[in-house]
C-alpha cells in the first residue's frame, strides 16, 4: 500500500517538512488535491507560494484566509473532485497580530503591537516563522475536525529550528531574566535601569554603552506588556506539541536528489524520529530519470554532426541519473524503515494544476524505494 | 567588463540554493591566484565555502586555506565577543556581562545587533592595515540569502535613522561609508535560469541598489548553451525518448537565453556559469566554474 495514500485518507494533518528550493510548497499542494481525490474536504496550507502557483490555487497577495480552489480552473485542467479543496497562503506578521489579538486584553495589545521588539519577534527572530506556522496549524485544525490539513513550513536546513520553535519562543518568555523582570514588585519607572542589578550596575553600564540606553528600556517595556500572556502561550504550545505527536498527525519529508540536500534530509529524518513524531514517507523530488540502453544503441545510427551532440546529450543525462540513482539508494537506507518515494523531474516546471495533479497522483500510486 | 575584480569588498549573494558559496569560493580563489592576498568570509555559513575548496570548514577563527587565500566564518557569538572586547578591552567585564545568562537571553532579543557585529567585523577587515599598507586586498563575503541579504546589508541604513548618537552610531556610520562607496564594494547575485530565482534576482537587485550598493554583475549558474538546431528534432523524429531528451536540451537553453535577457534589465553584465553534469560540487567543479567566472568578469567570453 502506498504510505501517502494510507495518510491522506486516515490522517488529520499531513505536515511537509524540508530544506528549502526542493519542491516542498509545491508537494504539499499536489497532496491536498489528492486528499480532496480521495473525499476528504482538504486545507493547503502554503508559505510563500510561487506567484503562477499561487494563482493556479487562486489565492490572491491577500493570504491568510483559506478559499476554495476556483472550480474554474479545476475545470480547466480537467480535475473533478468529489470534497472541495482550500487553499490558503500563511502571513506571518498577520498571524503573529492575530495571536496577540486573541491573546492580550485590549491596553496590553496595543502596547505590544507598537513595540519595536514585537517587530523584531514577529518577523525576524529565528523561529518566530516556525512557532506561528505551528500555531496556525493548531488552529486551523482545531476548525475542521475530520478534515485534512496539509501545511507546507518555512525552509528549514535543521529539524531542531523547527521542532523547538515553540520551545524557543516559550524559553524567550520564561528564561529567569524575564520572569525576574516581570515580577510585580520590580514593574517601576526605574525597570530599565534595575533590570542588570542582579550583578551590580555593571552589567547595565556595560550593556547601555554596547546597546544604548533606549534599547534596553524598550526591551523591558515590551517584556512587560508581554507579562501574563505566557501561561497562554505555554498552554498553546503544549497543544501544539502534542497535535504534533499524535495519531492524527504525519510528516512528509520532502528534499531533492542533490547531495546537501539528502544530508539535511537524513539529518532531519534523524530529529523527527528521535522525538518520537511519525514520518509517513521521505520523498525525493525532481529526480533525473535513468536511461535505456537502447538510446544508446539508437544514438549509433544518428548521422553526423547530430551523432557527437546527442551522445553528449546522453552521457550527461545519465550522468545525472546515475548520481541520482546512487544517492537515492544511500538516501533509502539511511532512512530505513521509513519508506522512500521519488518523483521524476518533470521537463516543464510544475506551476498549473493539471502538472500537480499529476505529480500528486505520481505520489500516491508510486511503489516505495525505486526511481 | 565589470569593476567587480577592482573592488575591495565583493559581495555574493542570491536566492537559497543558487550556488552563493560556490561562486563565492571561485572568486576568492582566483582573486587570490592573481597575487591579492584574499579574505573569504562566510555569514553564520557552517564553513562551507572553504570545504568546497577541499579544505576543512572555515571556523570563527580566521585560517589559511593556500596561497593568498585566507578564510573565516563570521558567527554571531563570536563576532559579538571581539566587538565587545574591542570596545571595553577587559576580558573579565565581557565575561560577567556577556556570559551571564540572564544577559544573552536578552541579547537575542534586540533587533539587528548579531547583524550588525558580523557586518562590522566584515568591514573592520577591510581597515586592518599592517605596515602602513591594508592586511586584506579582497575581501570576498558569501552573503546570505535575498530576505536576509537585504536586511542585513540594511543594517547599517537602518540604524542610522534610529540610533541615538553615540558609540554605536559611530561604528554604523563608517560600515555605511564603506559599504556604499562603490570604489570600495560591489555586489554580485547569483541566479538560475529557472522562474523564482529570476524574479528574486530582479528584487535584490533593485534592493540592493535602494541601499545605494553598487550592483556590479549578475551571475547566471547553470547555464545551457544551445546544441540542438531546429532541424536535429524533425531528425530524431524516429527515436521518440531521444527526441525527448534533445527537446528537453532545447528547451534548457531556451529557458537560459530567455532568464539571460530578463536579467539584463538590471544593466549590468549578466556572466553565464556552465552547468556540471556532476553530483554535488567539488574542487575540481569550483576551478572550471572560477575560470569561466573570471572570463566573464574580464569581459571574455
Amino acid at each position: 500500500m502506498n504510505p501517502l495514500d494510507v495518510a491522506l485518507r486516515t490522517r488529520g494533518v499531513v505536515v511537509c517538512v524540508g530544506p528549502g528550493g526542493v519542491g516542498k510548497t509545491t508537494l504539499a499542494a499536489a497532496l491536498a488535491l489528492q486528499g480532496g481525490a480521495l473525499g476528504r474536504r482538504s486545507l493547503v496550507c502554503t508559505i510563500d507560494p510561487a506567484r503562477r502557483l499561487a494563482s493556479a490555487l487562486g489565492l490572491s497577495e491577500l493570504g491568510n484566509v483559506a478559499r476554495p480552489i476556483p472550480e474554474a480552473s479545476l475545470r480547466g485542467a480537467g480535475i473533478r473532485l468529489p470534497a472541495p479543496v482550500e487553499a490558503m497562503m500563511l502571513d506571518m506578521k498577520q498571524s503573529w497580530d492575530e495571536l496577540i489579538a486573541r491573546t492580550a486584553s485590549e491596553e496590553q495589545r496595543e502596547r505590544i503591537l507598537a513595540n519595536r521588539f514585537y517587530q523584531s519577534l514577529s518577523t525576524a527572530l529565528a523561529g518566530s516563522q516556525e512557532y506561528i506556522a505551528l500555531e496556525k496549524l493548531w488552529e486551523l485544525h482545531s476548525a475542521r475536525p475530520g478534515d485534512l490539513v496539509v501545511l507546507d513550513t518555512p525552509p528549514t536546513a535543521h529539524a531542531l529550528d523547527f521542532l523547538d520553535a515553540p520551545a524557543r519562543i516559550l524559553e524567550f518568555l520564561e528564561t529567569d531574566a524575564a520572569r525576574w523582570l516581570l515580577t510585580p514588585a520590580l514593574r517601576g519607572a526605574q525597570v530599565g535601569l534595575r533590570l542588570f542589578g542582579l550583578g551590580g550596575n555593571l552589567i547595565g553600564r556595560t550593556l547601555s554603552r554596547i546597546v544604548g540606553m533606549q534599547t534596553l528600556s524598550d526591551l523591558s517595556a515590551f517584556l512587560l506588556a508581554m507579562s501574563g500572556l505566557n501561561a497562554s502561550f505555554r498552554e498553546r504550545a503544549s497543544s501544539v506539541r502534542a497535535l504534533l505527536a499524535s495519531e492524527t498527525t504525519t510528516f512528509v519529508l520532502v528534499t531533492s536528489p542533490a547531495p546537501e540536500r539528502r544530508d539535511e534530509a537524513v539529518r532531519f529524518h534523524a530529529a523527527l524520529r528521535a522525538q518520537g513524531l511519525d514520518v509517513a514517507a521521505v520523498v525525493v523530488n525532481q529526480v533525473h530519470p535513468s536511461l535505456a540502453p537502447e538510446d544508446v544503441a539508437s544514438c549509433r545510427r544518428l548521422p553526423e554532426p547530430l551523432r557527437t551532440k546527442m551522445e553528449l546529450t546522453l552521457q550527461e543525462a545519465q550522468a545525472l541519473a546515475a548520481a541520482d540513482e546512487s544517492g537515492v539508494e544511500s538516501m533509502a537506507q539511511a532512512v530505513s524503515p521509513t519508506p522512500l518515494l521519488t518523483v521524476p523531474r518533470f521537463p516543464e516546471q510544475v506551476h498549473d494544476l493539471g502538472a500537480l495533479w499529476r505529480a500528486g497522483a505520481h505520489l500516491v500510486a508510486a511503489a516505495p524505494g525505486g526511481v | 567588463m565589470t569593476r567587480l575584480l577592482g573592488k575591495r569588498l565583493l559581495v555574493v549573494t542570491g536566492k537559497g540554493g543558487v550556488g552563493k558559496s560556490t561562486v563565492s569560493a571561485a572568486l576568492a580563489l582566483e582573486l587570490a591566484r592573481s597575487g591579492r592576498r584574499t579574505l573569504l568570509c562566510e555569514v553564520n555559513g557552517g564553513g562551507r565555502a572553504a570545504a568546497l575548496l577541499g579544505h576543512p570548514p572555515a571556523g570563527p577563527e580566521l585560517g589559511h586555506l593556500e596561497g593568498e587565500l585566507w578564510s573565516v566564518d563570521v558567527r554571531p557569538a563570536e563576532a559579538m565577543r571581539e566587538y565587545v572586547l574591542q570596545k571595553i578591552r577587559f576580558e573579565r567585564v565581557y565575561r560577567a556581562v556577556f556570559e551571564n545568562p540572564l544577559v544573552r537571553s536578552f541579547l537575542r532579543f534586540i533587533p539587528s545587533l548579531p547583524e550588525t557585529v558580523m557586518l562590522g567585523k566584515i568591514v573592520w577587515h577591510l581597515r586592518q592595515r599592517e605596515g602602513g599598507r591594508p592586511v586584506w586586498d579582497a575581501v570576498v563575503m558569501d552573503a546570505p540569502a535575498t530576505g536576509h541579504a537585504l536586511s542585513f546589508l540594511g543594517v547599517p541604513e537602518v540604524l542610522l535613522q534610529t540610533l541615538p548618537p553615540g558609540t554605536m552610531a559611530e561604528e554604523v556610520t563608517w560600515m555605511h561609508q564603506h559599504l556604499v562607496d562603490p570604489d570600495i564594494t560591489g555586489a554580485a547575485v547569483v541566479s538560475l535560469p529557472e522562474e523564482l530565482p529570476i524574479v528574486e534576482t530582479l528584487e535584490l537587485g533593485t534592493g540592493l541598489r535602494a541601499l545605494h550598493l553598487a550592483l556590479d554583475a549578475v551571475v547566471l549558474n547553470q547555464a545551457t548553451r544551445p546544441r540542438f538546431v531546429p532541424g536535429d528534432l524533425a531528425a530524431l523524429a524516429g527515436a521518440p525518448r531521444l527526441r525527448a531528451l534533445a527537446a528537453s536540451h532545447v528547451e534548457e537553453a531556451g529557458r537560459t537565453q530567455s532568464a539571460a535577457d530578463r536579467l539584463s534589465s538590471l544593466d549590468v553584465p549578466v556572466i553565464e556559469l556552465p552547468r556540471l553534469y556532476q553530483a554535488g560540487m567539488d574542487r575540481a567543479g569550483v576551478e572550471i566554474l572560477g575560470r569561466a567566472l573570471l572570463s566573464g568578469l574580464a569581459g571574455g567570453t
